[in-house]
């Protein structure tokens, strides 16, 4: 019964290999995007911080995307 | 609604997938021969201008009860229900390769009736059943 | 009427979906594989090698729908200037790369212990291969053209072109002899997919829209914080 499920009659190296690659390639390229984003909300927040006190406060008011990022990287962080 | 530029946006783009479509379209056409992949009984009986000496492919069902294996290899007729050709093969065949199943033999043709194959690949239809329902549908 | 389809809107929605779909994505893929590897039946002709068509098949069919959508809204955003659609098709293309590419190697593998070759040039598997290079050039063009104006008309072009191609890949396997064989399941005809493989073959389908929903969503959001980052300094 496991041996059948594993070798499928000759067929099993052909239908694992295509479900393994299909898995492991589609895995590459979720660490690869999350990767970058993460990259991305970092250096956005780096230029954030560097903007002075009351530039920063005006920014924050007027952009939910920067308040987003930066109440989703504090809670990570 | 739309402004003048947009208007004329929307005809240039009409213009120019027109275009595209139509040359693409005599490319196709032109072409038409080699995107074949393989010809039928039929149409190799019917054409005039045979090449003996170049490869080419021809492709149909293997015809029931026509399999015939020995030492050599196997010899089997590749039907379209019109018109039949003779197959001679020696290799392995394909686990798909079966009577009443479709069938493609590369090679060159020795006369119009008599094929030699150096390859033979197992076409399979679109149909996709469990194996209890083999005997239901007949085939 | 485009206010909806603002960055800074969507970006809050996004958000929102990605953490819907993070928490259903693998409940769904494990139903999935135990279906199509273990409890779907073999085939009665092909045995256990048409279980690569629950992988091969839903690949292909969204290697086709990302072109599709990135050509509809490379023409949308030609006709009336809106550059938002850019930056979705930017984000679109590396997924429709990779499952036109999942479809082309998993159909070599399928092909080989079925067929007996694991690539031939027939018209439908080579359409495919031109479909994958104009994935390639679309993404290479966002890379590698730095002049703005150009990059968008240039990859407009290049999606008009392979939209081309999109019908020559459906229709291949009817208009010319190819080895591979005609479309299963047609709109409107019944198919001639047994009930217990149509199950994990749309669940599969399920898994991989789902997933190329989350890549979509992450490099979406990329892009509007990389927008957002240029212009920060002036709000």
């Amino acid at each position: 019964m496991m041996s059948n499920f594993i070798f499928m009659n000759g067929y099993g190296i052909f239908v694992w290999s295509s479900f393994g690659l299909v898995l492991i390639s589609g895995f590459i390229l979720f660490l690869k995007t999350r990767k970058t984003l993460k990259k991305y909300e970092k250096e956005f927040l780096l230029e954030l911080q560097t903007l002075p006190e009351a530039k920063k406060k005006h920014v924050l008011e007027n952009s939910k995307i920067a308040n987003k990022i930066l109440v989703e990287n504090s809670k990570t962080n | 609604m739309l402004t003048k530029k947009v208007k004329n946006r929307i005809i240039f783009l009409i213009v120019v997938i027109f275009i595209f479509i139509i040359s693409i379209f005599f490319v196709l056409k032109s072409l038409n021969e080699s995107i074949l992949y393989f010809h039928t009984p039929t149409e190799i009986n019917q054409k005039k201008n045979l090449s003996f000496d170049k490869k080419m492919r021809v492709g149909g069902m293997v015809k029931k009860k026509s399999i015939l294996s020995d030492s050599k290899g196997v010899k089997f007729i590749i039907t379209d229900l019109k018109n039949e050709i003779i197959v001679s093969y020696s290799g392995t065949v394909p686990n798909l390769f079966a009577e009443g199943k479709g069938v493609i033999a590369e090679g060159k043709l020795k006369d119009k009736k008599f094929f030699i194959a150096d390859k033979i690949l197992a076409k399979h239809d679109e149909n996709y059943m469990p194996p209890e329902l083999k005997t239901k549908s007949g085939n | 009427m485009f206010n909806f389809f603002s960055p800074t809107n969507i970006f809050l929605i996004l958000s929102r979906i990605q953490k819907f779909i993070n928490s259903i994505f693998f409940p769904i893929l494990i139903v999935s594989l135990v279906f199509a590897l273990i409890l779907s039946p073999p085939d009665r002709i092909q045995g256990d090698a048409m279980r690569i068509m629950y992988v091969h098949v839903p690949s292909a069919w969204l290697g086709l729908a990302c072109f599709s959508a990135i050509t509809v809204l490379s023409i949308l955003a030609f006709i009336f200037k809106i550059k938002n659609f850019f930056y979705i098709n930017k984000s679109l293309a590396p997924i429709g790369l990779l499952f036109t590419f999942l479809a082309i190697v998993t159909g070599s593998l399928w092909g080989e212990p079925t067929w007996g070759t694991w690539w031939v040039w027939d018209a439908r598997l080579t359409s495919m291969m031109f479909l994958m290079f104009f994935y390639i050039s679309y993404i290479l063009c966002f890379k590698f053209i730095k002049k703005e104006q150009l990059m968008l008309k240039v990859s407009s072009l290049i999606a008009i072109l392979g939209a081309i191609n999109l019908p020559i890949i459906k229709y291949s396997v009817d208009w010319w002899t190819t080895l591979h064989q005609p479309a299963s399941i047609k709109l409107g005809v019944s198919n001639s997919i047994h009930s217990t493989m149509m199950l994990p073959l749309l669940s599969m389908l399920l898994v991989l829209v789902l997933y190329g929903a989350l890549i979509f969503l992450m490099k979406y959001k990329t892009e509007i914080i990389r927008i957002k980052k240029k212009s920060i300094k002036r709000l």
